[in-house]
Order: C-alpha cells, then structure tokens, then sequence
C-alpha cells in the first residue's frame, strides 16, 4: 500500500474511512468567537492609533483565519501534511511580497537616477525618471 | 475500461462519483471506490490532499493582489485612507458575518454528512448557499454606489461630491484614488466570482446528496466542498479590514 | 477487460487470468475511445502530439526569423512582421511546447508506470487538464489570426498594456489563451504531486523512487505554487487593457516594474519547470546506459528539490536593469548563485555516475551526454548574467538569448529527445532505427551549436537581442548562426523521419529492449490498460543493477529468455 502518514483518518488498517467528529458546540463556539473578533476589529478601528491600527487589524484577521483553518477546515486533526502544505504556502506567499517590498520601498536610494519618478502634473510614474 | 464511463470533462477534484466504478470489479470494495483505487481511505487521503494543493494554489493566485495591496498602500498611505472611507463598513461588516455563518453551516453540513444525516445535510447546504446569494446581494448594492460615486479603478476615477462620504467631502481628491479602487474592484470582484462558483458548485453537491450518493462511509465531495467555502471566507476575514477599516 | 488483483489484501489471485494479451492500444479503438479517455497513457501521447505540434509551428518562426536575419535591413519581412514572429516564437515555444512537454506528455504516460501504480490520483481532472490546453492552443491560434501581438513573450508592461499593433485585442486573446494554458499546468501539477504521494506500489518507498519521479515532484511544486501568481497577473494585465485598472500602467498611475515582479515570481520558477523534467530523464538514461547505480542518489533527488525551492529566491535577477531597488538587485544577485550548487551536484553526479559504468552509446544516451555539455555551458554563462556589473553590459543582447537557448534548447528540448528515443520502444511498441538516430542526433548537435555559439558572440560585442536590424559587422556572425538553424532543421527533420518509420515499419519491441532495471521496463511494451498484469510489489531501486535478475534484465523477448548456466 502507499505509505499512509498515520492519523485520524488512517490509524485503521481496515481501508475504510473514520472521520473525527467534532460535537456542533464547538463549531457554534468557534463561529461566536468569530463574530466577537469581528465587532473588536470594527470597534478598535475607530480608535486613532496611527500604524498599529494596520498592525491590530492583521493580528485579530489572522487569530480569525486561525481558528477558521484549525477547526472549520479541521485541520487540528487532519493528516499533518496539509497542514505543511498551508504554512508552506503562506511563506512562499510572504517571500513575493517581502522581496517585492524590498524593491518598492527603496527605490533609486543609492542611484536616484535609477529611482522611480513621478510627474506631479499627471501623476504618471515611472523607473528611470520621465522626459 | 474506464474510458467507457466518463460523460464530460470536469474540473472537480473529485474522483469518486460512483458511477465511475466499473462494473467489471465485483467484489472489490464499495460502488463509491474508483477502480484505480485499493481502498477507500486511500481514496479519500487522495481526495484530500489534491484539494489542499489546490487550496495552495487559491492563495497564491489571491497573493498577487495582497501584494498590490501592500505596494499601493505603502506608497500611498493618505489616498488609501481617504477610499477605504469611501466604504461602507456597516455593509462590508453585515457581509463579514454572513460568510462566517455561512462557513458555521458548511462546516455543520460536513458533520452532518459524516454521521450520515442526509436530511440535515441538504438542508445546511441549502442556507449556506442563501448566505452566499445574501453577500452577493450586499455586494451588489455596495457596487451601484461606488459607481453613482464614480469611484472606479484607474483613470475612470472622478469622484462625484455629493456620494463622498461626510468626514471625507472637503478634502481634496486623492491622486491615486484610481489604484485603490483597481485593487479594490479586482480584490473584492476575485473574490466575489469565487463565491459564485462556490454557489454553483454547493448546489451540484446538494443534488448529490439529495440523490442519495452520500453516506456514513462516504462523504468526501461535501468536505472538499466545504474546505473551498471556508477558504472563500479565510480571504474575505483579511479583506474587510484591509479595505473598509483603514484609519 | 484487464481483472487482475486489485486489492493487496485479496492477493495477487489466479496469475494466468490476470495475464492480458492485450495492450492499452487494443483495448478500445476509436476516436471517441481517444477523446473520452481517462487512461493516463493515452492522455500522454495526446499531450505529446500536441507538444510535438506546437514545437514544429515554434520551430517554423524560428526558421521565419533566422531568414530575416540572413542580412541588415528587410531581408522577407518588415519589422512589425518581425516582431510578431518573434513574440510568437517564444510564446508558442515556452507556453505550448516546454513547460507541457516533458511533465504532461512523457510524465502523464511514465508517473503512474514507474509508481507501479494504475493511473493518476484523478484521471478525469487529468482530462481536464489536457482540453484545458487544447482551449489555451486554441485561443493562442485566434489571437494570431486577428493580428497577433508583438509584445515579446513576457509581456511587459506598460508597451503590452497600450499596443495596437495588428489588432486591438490581440494581447488579450493571447494572455487568456496563457492564462488557460496556466491552469491546465496546476491542475496537473495537484494531480501528480497527489499521485506520487498516494498512487505508490507496495514497497515503492520515498528512497526507492526514480530520480525522473523526483524530478516531476519537484516540477509540479513548482507550478502549483507559482502558476497561480501568472494567472493573476495575467488577469490584472487584461483588466489594465479592458478596463485602465490602473496597476501596471504609468499613465493610469501604475507601476510597470511591479508587473516585471509578477511575472518573473512564475516565469523564473517556470525555468525550472522546464529544465527540472530533463534532469530527471537524463539520470534515467545515463542509468540505463552505464548499468550503474546512479552515484549519490538522494543528492540527485533532494538537488531537483533544492533547485525547485531556490527558483523562487532569484526571479529579480531578470531586473537588474529595470530600475528595482538596487538593495533587491543584489540580494538577488547574491541568491542567484546559490542556483550553481544543485546544479554542480547534479552534473557531478552524473559524470560519477558514467566513471566505470558499462557504457553503450545509444542515441537516448547520446542526447544525455549531449544535454550535459550544453546544460553546462548554458548554465556556467547563467553566472556571466547573474554578476551584476557584468549583466549591466550583457542585459538584453545575443549573450542571453544564446545563454537561454543553451539551457532550454541544449537542456530541456535535448532531454525531451532523449526521453522520446528512450521509452519510444515502451511507448509505441516499436523499434526505431538506432543507426539513423544517431546521425540525427549528430546533425541537431552541430547545428545547435553553431547557431548559438556564434550569439554568445554576437551579444558579447553587444549585439541587442529582438531587433529586426543590426550593424553591418554583426552580418557574418548573424548568417553564421541563421545556417546553423537550418542545420537543426535538417536534424529535426530526419528524427521525424526516424519515428515515422518507425511507427509504419518498425519491428516489434521487446518488453526492455535497453536491458534496463527500471520498473517500466518491467512491464509489456505497451504496456496493459492497467499498467502490469498485477500490481507489482517492489523490492529494489529502479538502479540496483546488482540486486536485479538475469530475467529482468533480459533485453529480448520474454518467450525467447534462457537463464544462463554461468551460476
């Protein structure tokens, strides 16, 4: 047979599928905790915070995301690959925005000939500066 | 043998519609198990997996406009505050726990399905797909008024003064408004194609399980189904502060 | 109807039932047994006429060019022609042929077989993939029909966002037709990383895979990773066209570097989507053909995955003179490097591997040896590039276009040419004739080299690259290489021809016709619908020529098989 990794789903030997069932408390609990997170997020925005306004709203949508990806999508119990494939996806998705941020935040700091320049009249902007 | 019992090509990922099994393997397994398959846990696993990478591949494709996101408003910090308070975050909110309701009855209709109450299954189904219709609807109304606004993506941008919003009507028209309303029209209407498709596809699960196909020992198409919506709802839970909560 | 033991718990029951004379050809016949299949097989030699198809169409502009530029000035077209044909070229060329070329057609046919699996994890989603190509083929035919764009096959920005040139629509046809092309490559990357996880034989364990199927798995995380991000910026540039989003384009308020980011985050990966698949069939042959365990095998292996990982880490290199950062321009920079370490283990690996082995110089292996030499020159001149100030005078002139050539023509196309003489046997269940093979190969061999050595040339004396005119002291050089594409031409024809005879009056192929340990060799040629007779239960790497029998070794006939006396 494939190497089964073992887990919840396949600990049996028997072929057959055993799901973990999870009681529909929790999943009501979760979606509250969801809905309370939520109404934090709206009120905390309204509080002038400057940059961590930006900084707390990530937080609580990620905590939000968390508990979506742990218990809604089961990943608490699931095979612990999946769970490699998500996170791994998360970091390659942060490497194309880290290495892109890496550009767009230090454009032309060395050589402000090759920095990107904007024409105040339109609002054009370009690398390498405009004619 | 399997090329006899395909009908069309579809996209699916999944593999275990019983008609699929042939005819010709009595006695191996149940009329679930596909034939290239040894066991239905094998089956499953499968299933499971090709839907995570998939889902991999949803968030990357979804990461290139996160990524404009960060550009643009690391650039433009004071046009991005002035649109997202363009947004309504009252319908943007009202939007938010719908798709986290509609991600609770998904989630229940998985359960249901694993104890094999078909009943309670459809009907689960059913409400999660009127929460989708009810965040489009919302979402509809949110577009007429960015488009009475004028506020649209790039050089279509020419905000009409009387749909601004108070706190915002006597500052002066951000430049790059236009970029904002691009990623925010691609961002939200990405996203909104996605619960399109996900209505299309929930209803096509729903016949399934109407039909009987489901089971105490297979379940799998509503799971993966299920997976996709929580997905859905794990875009939207970054969406709605990113775009209607800037200060 | 193939019924064999299905279930490993039910054991391999009455052998002589499960023996069927029939192969996966005579098992249906028809078109519609073709259009309908979920035989993983049959999708793959759909895949490989189709790939086949679009290289011979990507060759003819390539023909259409180096005839422009037998002389300065207009020599048969003018310059928008030119450049039309260009775009097309690589286009055609990178979407249509390479990237589906070795993973979808010989993958989708050799995975499940050398798995000892039946099929792919999701046989029709595997069909889905292939019409989802055919519809990327078909809307890449429409925009050349309504005028064809002129872009270049990247695309950039903000020219792709404005031209006109031919057709007002053209770049859209175009980029939805790659934007399709893209997904039916993820959903056949999902499709086979799930198989290699979950389709395998008893006893096909992690270390007991073929580096081919390493290879593979490292190629589809590849494109399940990184597609996605082309498919969306795709999708920004046709909005940015039909609607002036207002993301790429400096007019609109955009930022044209930002589009360089996205898609050089997919197309850099997208080399190694390439290039990955002919390393692995290169180890296959060099195996084969030297009867020898391949030299540190786990290095190979991990050395694809390292390779498949690290191709995310350098996509700004194609930038450093697109006014980035130059922070970012030597991170990448200094990240590019690291690039030549997987690499240099691979080539190691393999000269290791020939050193003592039992050679035969078959024409697959030929082409193996030939993938070696021109891999290597393509990628040692990949560190010319990735040296910052030496990329600075080099960036856009023959010099890369020579370098990419090396590694996608000298790697890639060689190795696909290798794999296809390789298991053509397995395959079609004919011989082809060797002799002939080998001047082909010989043919393709010279004439790829003068046709590119002399760009490597060229760009050094700074000639730019996709320019319709040049300055008269570049007109030898130009004509020089122009010859040598004409000689690839000749080659290519004559291994066309090889493989025609072949199929109308090739001899019949025995089982293992190279002798090979191989677990696809084990099996007839063709192969059943279901792969083997029974599932197989496997006990040895696919390289342990010292642990295989003398029967599975046997290179003829199975009823023709005398165990020798010697032992």
């Amino acid at each position: 047979m494939s190497s089964h990794p073992q887990n919840e789903h396949t600990s049996d030997d028997d072929g057959a599928v055993h799901a973990h069932v999870a009681p529909t408390k929790l999943y009501i609990g979760i979606f509250l905790a969801l809905v309370a997170a939520t109404v934090l997020t709206i009120g905390l925005s309204l509080v002038h915070l400057g940059t961590w306004n930006l900084a707390i709203a990530v937080v609580i949508a990620t905590a939000k995301a968390a508990l979506v990806v742990t218990f809604f999508m089961h990943l608490k119990d699931d095979n612990r690959f999946h769970a490699l494939i998500f996170v791994g996806t998360l970091l390659f998705a942060g490497i194309f925005l880290a290495y892109t941020l890496n550009d767009t935040q230090h454009r032309g700091q060395v050589d402000r000939v090759n920095g990107s320049q904007m024409n105040d009249a339109t609002g054009e902007r370009a690398p390498g500066g405009l004619p | 043998m399997s090329t006899a019992t395909t009908d069309a090509p579809t996209a699916s990922l999944e593999e275990a519609q019983p008609d699929a099994a042939p005819q010709d393997h009595g006695g191996h397994g149940p009329k679930f198990l596909a034939h290239h398959f040894d066991t239905p846990v094998q089956q499953f696993d499968a299933a499971k997996l090709g839907m995570w990478l998939f889902l991999a591949q949803e968030l990357l494709f979804f990461s290139g406009l996160f990524v404009l996101y960060s550009v643009y408003r690391s650039w433009y910090p004071a046009d991005f505050s002035w649109a997202s308070h363009q947004l309504n975050r009252f319908m943007g909110g009202a939007n938010t726990i719908v798709l986290l309701f509609s991600s609770l009855t998904a989630a229940l209709a998985v359960r249901s399905a694993q104890v094999g109450d078909r009943k309670k299954t459809g009907m689960l189904l059913l409400v999660t797909i009127a929460c989708a219709f009810a965040f489009l609807v919302i979402k509809y109304f949110e577009y007429v008024h960015k488009f009475e606004a004028g506020l649209l993506p790039g050089d279509r941008f020419h905000p009409v003064a009387a749909h601004l919003a108070a706190s915002t009507r006597d500052l002066p028209i951000p430049q790059h408004g236009g970029s904002f309303f691009g990623i925010y029209f691609m961002m939200t209407g990405v996203h909104g194609l996605h619960v399109i498709i996900g209505i299309g596809v929930m209803f096509w699960i729903w016949l399934r399980n109407q039909r009987g196909e489901f089971s105490e020992q297979f379940w799998t198409p509503v799971d993966l189904v299920a997976l996709y919506w929580h997905l859905v709802d794990l875009i939207w839970i970054y969406l709605f502060p990113l775009l209607y909560l800037i200060d | 109807m193939a019924t064999e033991a299905q279930n490993a718990s039910a054991a391999p029951v009455d052998a002589a039932h499960a023996t069927t004379d029939r192969n996966f050809f005579q098992e249906r016949s028809g078109i519609k047994s073709w259009l309908v299949t979920l035989d993983h097989k049959r999708i793959g030699l759909m895949y490989l006429v189709a790939v086949v198809l679009s290289f011979l169409v990507g060759g003819l502009f390539a023909l259409l060019i180096r005839i422009e530029l037998l002389s300065a000035g207009r020599t048969i077209m003018d310059a928008d022609t030119y450049n039309r044909v260009f775009t097309l070229h690589g286009a055609v060329m990178v979407f249509l042929f390479i990237i589906p070329s070795i993973p979808a057609a010989l993958g989708n046919f050799l995975l499940p077989i050398v798995l000892g699996a039946k099929d792919v994890a999701f046989p029709r989603l595997n069909l889905a993939s292939f019409y989802l190509y055919v519809v990327g083929a078909v809307l890449a035919l429409a925009s050349m029909i309504i005028g064809s764009v002129d872009t270049g096959w990247t695309f950039y920005t903000p020219y792709s966002s404005n031209t006109d040139v031919g057709s007002k629509n053209a770049v859209i046809w175009m980029t939805g037709a790659v934007f399709v092309l893209g997904f039916s490559s993820i959903l056949t990357g999902v499709n086979f990383i799930t198989t290699i996880h979950k389709m395998r034989a008893p006893g096909q364990d992690w270390k007991r895979l073929p580096l081919f199927v390493w290879a593979t798995y490292a190629t589809s995380v590849i494109q399940v990773l990184a597609t996605p991000v082309l498919a969306i910026t795709l999708l920004l540039l046709i909005m940015e066209r039909g609607f002036g989003l207002g993301i790429f384009d400096p007019r609109l308020g955009g930022d044209p570097v930002l589009f360089q980011h996205f898609f050089w985050f997919y197309s850099h990966p997208a080399v190694y989507i390439m290039i990955l698949p002919g390393m692995g069939i290169v180890s296959e042959i060099i195996a084969t053909f030297s009867r020898r365990e391949i030299f540190g095998y786990m290095f190979v292996a991990m050395s694809s995955v390292a390779i498949a990982l690290l191709g995310f880490l350098v996509w700004g290199h194609h930038m450093f003179t697109s006014g980035q950062s130059e922070y970012s321009t030597m991170v990448f920079s200094a990240l590019t490097f690291l690039v030549a370490i997987p690499s240099g283990v691979k080539v190691l690996n393999w000269v290791a591997t020939l050193y003592k082995g039992q050679i035969t110089l078959s024409a697959p292996m030929l082409y193996a040896l030939g993938f070696i030499v021109l891999f290597s020159i393509g990628g040692l001149t990949g560190l010319f590039l990735g040296t910052l100030s030496v990329d600075i005078y080099l960036h856009d002139t023959y010099f890369v276009v020579a370098h990419f050539h090396y590694v996608m023509v000298g790697g890639t196309v060689c190795a696909f040419f290798g794999g296809l003489h390789y298991w053509w046997p397995k395959m079609t269940g004919k011989l082809y004739d060797e002799r002939l093979a080998k001047v082909a190969f010989w043919i393709f061999f010279i004439g790829f080299n003068v046709t590119f050595l002399s760009q490597f040339v060229l760009g050094s004396r700074g000639a730019p690259r996709r320019s319709w005119d040049y300055l008269p002291q570049f007109e030898e050089l130009h004509r020089f290489s122009s010859v040598g594409a004409f000689i690839i031409g000749i080659g290519i024809l004559l291994m066309v021809i090889v493989f025609v005879r072949s199929l109308v009056s090739g001899a019949k192929a025995p089982p293992n016709p190279w002798g090979s340990a191989a677990l696809e060799w084990q099996t007839t040629s063709p192969p059943p619908v279901e792969n083997f007779a029974s599932t197989p239960v496997i006990t040895r790497g696919p390289y342990d020529y010292h642990l295989a029998t003398e029967g599975e070794l046997y290179a003829g006939f199975p009823e023709d098989f005398e165990p020798s006396k010697k032992a």
